[in-house]
């Protein structure tokens, strides 16, 4: 009997191991590749897949530099709403409290004007700032550590090309044990590579530069790859999904129900310079500030290496993600869908730019048909969406206003779940709740 | 130079293809029948048809338009639908001051040739996009259901 207790002890123990293991001991971001990891210096013309794209190498060193830095797109985040560019006090809403980003403009007092190279590298490299104290991974340093030390000085020099702004820092409103910064030491050791990119020996240049822009620059697995209960990338569910601000990061592996498998490269390229490809719904969120802060600046060429490199990553189904149901009738009335109040938003608000089909009514990207949000149960871009509108009014581009102030969280909810049941292969049932939830991001 | 044809006739005009239909039509065609309410497709009163569907002018680039036949309130009378909803809303007195009423006509004209007998929930449907300050809601859905009698 106690040799029965012992052993199953034991087994529980392994298991344990295996899971923390499995957890803390993570592939590397393009490992699945395969292939031999080498030195850029041993890649033939290794440097044209770090810097600026071949055909902007001759341009001066100042918009080499503003290059770079849309590339990391460090302004989506270093920039408050209606704030100064670069000057930070964003707030991140996360589950331990609020955390501010900070201003990264050269004023000496407030921003970052007195750092040298060698702390500006340490802080981007491995996250630790020049006094020492370690930022939190929210700052994507496990990403940007790739970055060649040549990118990340170019970074900064652009940072210091910039008008010094003065503004303080918020400090963040996190509680015990979260509010211990050194801990993120130990998260490092364990999620922080602090290697440079190796490009692997195997593949072609346009692979490579595509894996670099994609996992050192781009940072899209911080949003795109679901997070463990450290917080931290989940490398084993690469690309499977995440979040951001309370926005689903969708699926971009090459699944073809629940990823962009069934995406054409023409397709993927244009929603990533421009936000929307048709039938593929628009770039929301954070990730219209993506496209237009950074994607939308990278060149062609960057793009297509992108695709190509976003092309290889290996197939995972998101089970949540079903198949996109298709056009909904023309007829208002459904039997099938009891929602008064949701309906009665969707014909005063919505059927105008989206129409009762989903076809969209003035143009494409007012199309629901096929788009991911309105086929994910959750609701959770379907309700962010109408919080937050689309785009800006009077650009030339479709715009979608923000319907926040005009209605309740109750209003919102009955809404997006008329909208997933209409036009979604699931339908969903948002919660007035989750919806003021949304509304503190 | 795009090209439009606009209640049957050509029309041309030099103009940014990002530029809103709207616009084009009453600031570079001079046909300012159509209004300008909110200019984001929520209040309806710059509503034309394209084929015959309603549509909001002031989100619709003119570039998108392409040969599809456009109808604006000066045009929606020759229509057998636009002749019989603008009888309704004379029968009727509808109009009261008279500004999103243009977009109320073709947004009620486009749902009256696509369905010849609507009810109410039909007309909610159609018509809960286009607002009126006056409030002359009450008025609309009888001028619709007068004009489907007729």
């Amino acid at each position: 009997m106690r040799r029965t207790l012992l052993l199953l002890a034991g087994a529980i123990l392994v298991l344990i191991a295996a899971i923390i293991g499995r957890m803390v001991f993570q592939p590397g971001p393009y490992s699945f590749a395969g292939g031999t990891e080498v030195d850029l210096a041993s890649y033939p013309n290794g440097a044209a897949l770090t810097g600026v794209p071949a055909e902007l190498a001759s341009t001066d060193p100042r918009a080499r530099a503003e290059y770079v830095t849309r590339m990391a797109d460090c302004e989506a985040c270093h920039t408050a709403k209606g704030g100064k560019p670069f000057a930070g006090g964003r707030p991140f809403v996360l589950p331990f409290g609020t955390i501010y980003t900070p201003n990264i403009t050269p004023d000496p007092e407030t921003g970052i004007g007195k750092w040298t190279d060698a702390q500006f590298l340490k802080a981007v490299h491995q996250g630790i700032a020049p006094d020492g104290t370690r930022f939190y991974p929210a700052f994507p340093y496990a990403s940007y550590t790739m970055l060649t030390d040549a990118d990340v000085l170019a970074i900064k020099s652009y940072l210091f090309s910039l008008p010094p702004v003065k503004q303080a820092n918020k400090s963040n409103t996190f509680g015990f044990p979260f509010n211990q910064r050194w801990l993120m030491g130990i998260w490092s050791s364990f999620f922080n590579s602090d290697r440079r990119f190796r490009p692997i020996r195997e593949r072609d240049a346009a692979w490579n530069r595509g894996a670099y822009l994609v996992e050192a620059a781009g940072h899209c697995g911080e949003c795109h790859t679901p997070r463990n209960l450290m917080q931290a990338m989940d490398q084993h569910n690469k690309f499977a999904g995440g979040q951001a601000e309370g926005w689903n990061a969708y699926n971009i592996t090459g699944d073809r129900t629940s990823g962009i498998g069934g995406w054409s490269d023409a397709e993927i390229a244009a929603y990533l310079s421009t936000g929307h490809a048709p039938g593929r719904g628009v770039a929301s969120g954070p990730m219209s500030e993506a496209v237009g802060l950074s994607l939308s600046k990278l060149t062609p060429s960057d793009i297509a290496a992108i695709v190509t490199y976003l092309r290889t990553v290996p197939a995972i189904r998101s089970d949540r993600l079903p198949q996109p149901a298709g056009p909904a009738p023309a007829s208002p009335k459904l039997a099938s869908i009891d929602n008064p109040v949701g309906k009665r938003m969707f014909e005063g608000n919505c059927a105008s730019c989206h129409a009762w089909t989903g076809a969209g009514a003035i143009f494409d990207e007012a199309r629901l048909t096929g788009v991911r949000s309105v086929n994910d149960p959750t609701a959770a871009n379907v309700a962010s969406m109408i919080l937050n509108g689309a785009g800006q009014p009077g650009t030339g581009r479709p715009y979608m206003p923000s319907f926040a102030a005009a209605y309740s969280d109750a209003e919102v909810a009955a809404v997006a779940n008329y909208v997933t049941a209409r036009f979604g292969a699931k339908g969903s049932s948002i919660t007035p709740k989750e919806v003021a939830e949304l509304r503190r991001n | 130079m795009l090209e439009f044809t606009i209640n049957g006739e050509k029309h041309q005009a030099d103009v940014p293809p990002d530029m809103p239909l709207l616009w084009v039509l009453r600031d570079v065609l001079g046909m300012t029948g159509t209004k300008f309410g909110c200019g984001i497709a929520q209040c309806g009163a710059c509503t034309v048809h394209l084929d015959g569907v309603a549509v909001r002018s002031c989100q619709l680039p003119a570039g998108r338009v392409g040969d599809r036949a456009i109808t604006t309130i000066e045009g929606v009378g020759n229509t057998p639908a636009g002749a019989k909803i603008q009888k309704a809303w004379i029968d009727l007195e509808v109009i009261q001051c008279g500004y999103c009423q243009p977009g109320q006509i073709m947004s009620a004209a486009a749902l009256l040739a696509s369905n010849p007998a609507p009810d109410d929930s039909d007309i909610d449907a159609a018509m809960a996009g286009n607002i009126c300050r006056c409030g002359t809601y009450v008025r609309i859905r009888e001028g619709i259901k007068h004009a489907a009698r007729s």
